[in-house]
């Protein structure tokens, strides 16, 4: 899968657990720029991308994304 | 806002964003007595702090490293609906034997009793049991009070009349509890409360967070109405779905909480429960939120003994 593609996916994932139809990822996403995007919401929104894409991730990633792009190179390495 | 607090807020969101958001948003909505609490609290911390040659920032980073172990438990325990440890044996050696686990852990949880809305709202709830309670208590014992925060309230309260005792299974909690209290009236007994025994009943007992931390719920209630007055209350706090490293019983609603204080042979005088977000009910059951359950238990009038 095309990083691109793992992207588009990540967005469909945000805009139902946030349920906001206007997100539109980019790689340099961070929470400061969607207001629903907070720990509590983060935590639905990890296990609903592990379902989406079946992967696990280990604490360390979680703990590593900076942003958007971070968290996506991080599933696109777990599919290839 | 203190100037400790808000170093604190400051420096967890340039490492955590996401868990600023939420901090910010508890603080917002605090009044003016959290921040006279909070910044007596972290004072007595950070001169803590010092005198192990730590600072803050060291403070700050167990407590994200806590918070670490908390998101992903929490993400299995989305998955699975369970714990992921069931046995007293498993967390002794991953968290209790383990030196390095206890350090970020304990000093983590410290930093929690101010920067999470429910440890801080059970405090006021402990606080005001206390007070009307105080005239009683002529003999306090505390089970599992690693960051003296509960001992030191009744201390505050109830005064040097009383004789006050705490007991903790883990040394570095005791260490810790030590030099948080600094009260020469404290007993600290290092033992499992399953093995301790004392010839006298206590007036007040205090026991926060440990029902979920044990296989056996009911066996520790009913060791503890053995140490308590037939006329003595036991304050008890244990959370619902709160996946954590040391957790292994798991409450899936105050209603097995419940269930468990009434087969030890107590009856609820009051009770408080708060979720650990500050969401509607209803979304807080949807995603399974913690909530934290407060009661002040007494002897059931069937059963006294």
């Amino acid at each position: 899968m095309e990083k691109n593609e793992v992207l588009k996916r990540v967005n469909e994932v945000f805009i139902d657990i946030l349920d906001n139809e206007n997100i539109v990822l980019n790689n340099l996403t961070t929470a400061n720029d969607i207001e629903e995007w907070d720990s509590l919401a983060h935590i639905q929104l990890v296990v609903a991308i592990e379902k989406n894409f079946k992967i696990r991730f280990t604490s360390k990633e979680i703990q590593s994304w900076d942003n958007i792009g971070e968290m996506a190179d991080c599933i696109h390495g777990k599919l290839t | 806002m203190s100037t400790q607090l808000e170093y604190i807020v400051e420096r967890i969101s340039s490492l955590n964003l996401l868990h600023a958001k939420k901090l910010k948003n508890n603080i917002r909505k605090s009044d003016n007595e959290y921040f006279i609490r909070a910044n007596q609290f972290l004072l007595k911390y950070d001169a803590l702090l010092m005198a192990q040659s730590k600072t803050m920032d060291y403070a700050i980073d167990c407590y994200l490293q806590m918070l670490a172990d908390v998101n992903y438990e929490s993400i299995q325990f989305i998955h699975s609906g369970e714990y992921s440890n069931k046995w007293f044996v498993e967390v002794n050696k991953r968290v209790y034997n383990n030196p390095e686990v206890m350090e970020y852990y304990m000093h983590g949880l410290l930093l929690s009793q101010f920067l999470w809305r429910h440890h801080y709202h059970i405090l006021l709830f402990f606080n005001r049991i206390i007070q009307e309670n105080k005239n009683n208590i002529g003999s306090y014992l505390e089970v599992g009070g690693g960051h003296g925060l509960y001992i030191s309230e009744a201390l505050e309260i109830v005064g040097n009349k009383a004789k006050y005792d705490l007991v903790d299974i883990s040394k570095s909690s005791i260490d810790i509890a030590r030099k948080m209290i600094e009260n020469d009236n404290v007993t600290f007994i290092l033992s499992d409360i399953a093995d301790y025994n004392y010839a006298e009943k206590y007036d007040f007992i205090t026991m926060g967070e440990v029902l979920e931390h044990v296989e056996d719920p009911i066996l520790l209630l009913k060791k503890l109405f053995t140490l308590l007055n037939n006329n003595g209350r036991l304050f008890i706090t244990t959370p619902t779905n709160a996946p954590a490293i040391d957790h292994i019983y798991l409450f899936n609603n105050a209603d097995e909480i419940r269930e468990v204080i009434l087969a030890a042979g107590f009856e609820i005088e009051s009770e408080f429960c708060i979720y650990s977000e500050d969401i509607p009910a209803e979304l807080a059951e949807k995603y399974k939120v913690s909530m934290m359950y407060a009661g002040v238990l007494r002897k059931s009038q069937v059963v006294k003994t």
